[in-house]
C-alpha cells in the first residue's frame, strides 16, 4: 500500500464506501451467521450443498447433484403439438380433479402473427422440481421438501395445513389445492405412482406421442437426458431463471 | 332558394323511381321458363359426395332437352340417385348418371374436371385422431398453391372424408415415408412433414378455439359443496 499517493486522495467520508467495499462486508457478515446457525437459516433448502448451475449455464455442473439420483426433465418444445395426451394420462395417473386450476402438469400457448401468418408456440409445464425451491423455504410445517433419494420436491399431506403459502411462493405456479386430499397438491414426476412401481418414465413422458417430454436421472451419464444436456451444440433454457430457484426442468428445441 | 330546390329533387325521386320500375318490369317479362329449362336454383347432393348440378346449363346454355337425361338416367324424382348407394365416381366412368354423357367424348369425361360439379370445401379439414387436432386448408392448396384435386386425390387422400383419419397409419411415420402430406411435405417440393409442427398441428386450445368451446366448460360446479 502506498500511503504518500493515497494521502493525496480526497477524503470520501464514511457515506461513500465503494460498493465493492460494501458488498465484501456484507459477505463476510453473512458468512458468519451463516457458520453460527449451522447454514440452516440462510441456505434456501435443507440440502446445503444444492447447486443447480454455474455461472453462465442453467445446467448442473458435474460433481453438483447432491441427490442420490437428481431427476429432471427436458423438453424439446418444438415438438409440442399441444394434443394434451400427457394432461389426460397425468390426471388419470394421479387422480388430478378435472377443475381448470388444478393441475400437475399443463400446456400453455402463444399465438402471433409474423409476416401476416399465424404462428402458435406450445410449452409444457410441471413443477421443475428446483434445487432451490421457494415452496420448501416458506411451507410453514415442512410438509413439502427435497426428497433427498431423488431431487423430487414431494408433499407430506398430513402435515400440510393448507396455507397455500408454497402456492404464492411457487415462480411457476405448478401447486394447486386438493380438495379431495384437503391439502397441496402438485406434480412429482409420478414418485409414487410409477416410479415406485419400477417405471422408468413419468405418465406424461410415456404418453407423449411427439417425443416432447424426455425424463430421467440427470446424474447417470448413461441416461437420454443427461445426452441433451450435454450436447454441445443445443441452445438449452429454463423458465424464469432470474428467481434464482435452479430449476430442473429444461427446455430446448428438437 | 329552397322552394326552386324541391321541385327538381322530386323531379330526380321520380325519375329514378321510373328506372327501378321498369328495370323490374323487364326482368319479368323475360323470366326463367322452369317448365322448358328445369328448376332455376342447382340440385345440391350431399351424399354421397357434395355436388351440384345446374339445369340451367345444360338445357339453356347447351340446349338438351329434358329427355335427354329424364328419366332414362335420372329419375325426374327428387333424391332418386343418391339413395341409390351407386352414386359413385366409379359408377359414372361405367357410363351410368352424368357418366352418359359426361365420357370425354360428349362433354368432358368424369373423372376430370372435379370442380365444376364438386366445390373445393370452404372450411378447413379438422383431424382429431390419432391426435387432436390438425388442419388443411383445402383453398390454400388450390388457390395459393395452384394444385389440382388429382393431385393429392385419389393417390395421398381418398376423397371420402374421414378416410385417412380411420386408417391406422395415419401417422407421421407414414408421412415420412411420403403417404398422405408426406406426398409432397418431403423437404423438395414442400415443407418437411418433421418441421414446423405448429403449423398443421393446432392443438386442442386450438380445436376448442374452432369450435366455439368455451374453456374449463364441463370443469365448472364440481365443488358446489365445499
Amino acid at each position: 500500500m502506498n500511503v504518500e499517493e493515497l494521502e493525496k486522495e480526497k477524503n470520501e467520508g464514511v457515506n461513500s464506501i465503494p460498493s465493492t467495499e460494501r458488498r465484501n462486508f456484507l459477505k463476510m457478515g453473512l458468512a458468519v451467521t451463516g457458520v453460527f446457525l449451522g447454514g440452516t437459516v440462510l441456505s434456501l433448502t435443507s440440502v446445503k450443498t444444492a447447486r443447480g448451475g454455474n455461472a453462465d449455464s442453467v445446467i448442473p455442473a458435474e460433481g453438483q447433484y447432491p441427490y442420490t439420483k437428481h431427476y429432471g426433465m427436458v423438453m424439446r418444445q418444438n415438438n409440442c403439438i399441444d394434443c394434451e395426451k400427457c394432461l389426460d394420462a397425468c390426471r388419470e395417473t394421479n387422480h388430478v380433479p378435472l377443475e381448470h386450476d388444478a393441475w400437475r402438469t399443463n400446456i400453455q400457448e402463444r399465438l402471433t402473427t409474423v409476416d401476416g401468418v399465424e404462428k402458435r408456440e406450445f410449452r409444457p409445464i410441471l413443477c421443475n422440481h428446483c434445487n432451490r425451491p421457494p415452496c420448501v423455504r416458506v411451507c410453514p410445517t415442512k410438509a413439502t421438501y427435497k426428497d433427498p433419494e431423488t431431487g423430487i420436491v414431494v408433499m407430506d399431506y398430513k402435515k400440510c395445513i393448507g396455507c397455500k403459502t408454497c402456492m404464492a411462493a411457487c415462480p411457476y405456479n405448478a401447486r394447486y389445492f386438493s380438495h379431495d386430499k384437503y391439502a397441496i397438491d402438485k406434480c412429482n414426476f409420478c414418485l409414487d405412482t410409477r416410479l415406485a412401481a419400477g417405471e422408468k418414465d413419468t405418465a406424461c413422458a410415456a404418453a407423449c406421442p411427439a417425443d416432447v417430454r424426455i425424463f430421467g436421472d440427470i446424474k447417470d451419464t448413461s441416461t437420454r437426458i443427461y445426452k441433451l444436456l450435454h450436447e454441445p451444440d443445443k441452445k438449452i433454457w429454463v423458465i424464469r431463471p432470474e428467481c434464482g430457484a435452479l430449476p430442473n426442468v429444461f427446455y430446448m428445441n428438437a | 332558394m329552397k322552394k326552386e330546390f324541391l321541385p327538381v329533387a322530386v323531379a330526380i325521386l321520380a325519375g329514378s323511381f321510373l328506372l327501378v320500375s321498369h328495370a323490374s318490369a323487364t326482368s319479368a317479362t323475360e323470366e326463367y321458363d322452369e317448365d322448358a329449362f328445369g328448376p332455376q336454383d342447382p340440385i345440391i347432393w350431399d351424399e354421397p359426395a357434395k355436388a351440384s348440378f345446374d339445369h340451367k346449363i345444360h338445357t339453356d346454355d347447351y340446349g338438351l332437352e329434358c329427355d335427354s337425361c329424364h328419366e332414362d338416367v335420372f329419375a325426374m324424382e327428387q333424391g332418386i340417385a343418391p339413395e341409390s348407394g351407386n352414386f359413385t365416381m366409379a359408377a359414372m366412368a361405367e357410363g351410368q348418371f352424368c357418366g352418359a354423357c359426361h365420357d370425354g367424348d360428349t362433354a368432358f369425361a368424369s373423372n376430370t374436371n372435379c370442380i365444376a360439379c364438386h366445390a373445393v370445401p370452404e372450411d378447413p379439414i379438422v383431424w382429431t385422431k390419432p391426435v387432436k387436432a390438425v388442419v388443411f386448408y383445402h383453398k390454400a392448396h388450390t388457390e395459393d398453391y395452384g394444385l389440382d384435386c388429382d393431385s393429392c386425390h385419389d393417390e395421398a387422400f381418398a376423397m371420402k372424408a374421414g378416410a385417412a383419419e380411420n386408417a391406422p397409419d395415419f401417422t407421421m411415420k407414414a408421412l415420412y415415408k411420403g403417404k398422405y402430406c408426406g406426398a409432397c411435405h418431403d423437404g423438395e417440393t414442400a415443407f418437411a412433414s418433421n418441421t414446423l409442427c405448429n403449423t398443421c398441428h393446432i392443438g386442442k386450445k386450438g380445436y376448442d378455439r374452432m369450435m366455439g368451446v368455451e374453456p374449463h366448460a364441463e370443469k365448472k360446479g364440481t365443488h358446489g359443496g365445499h
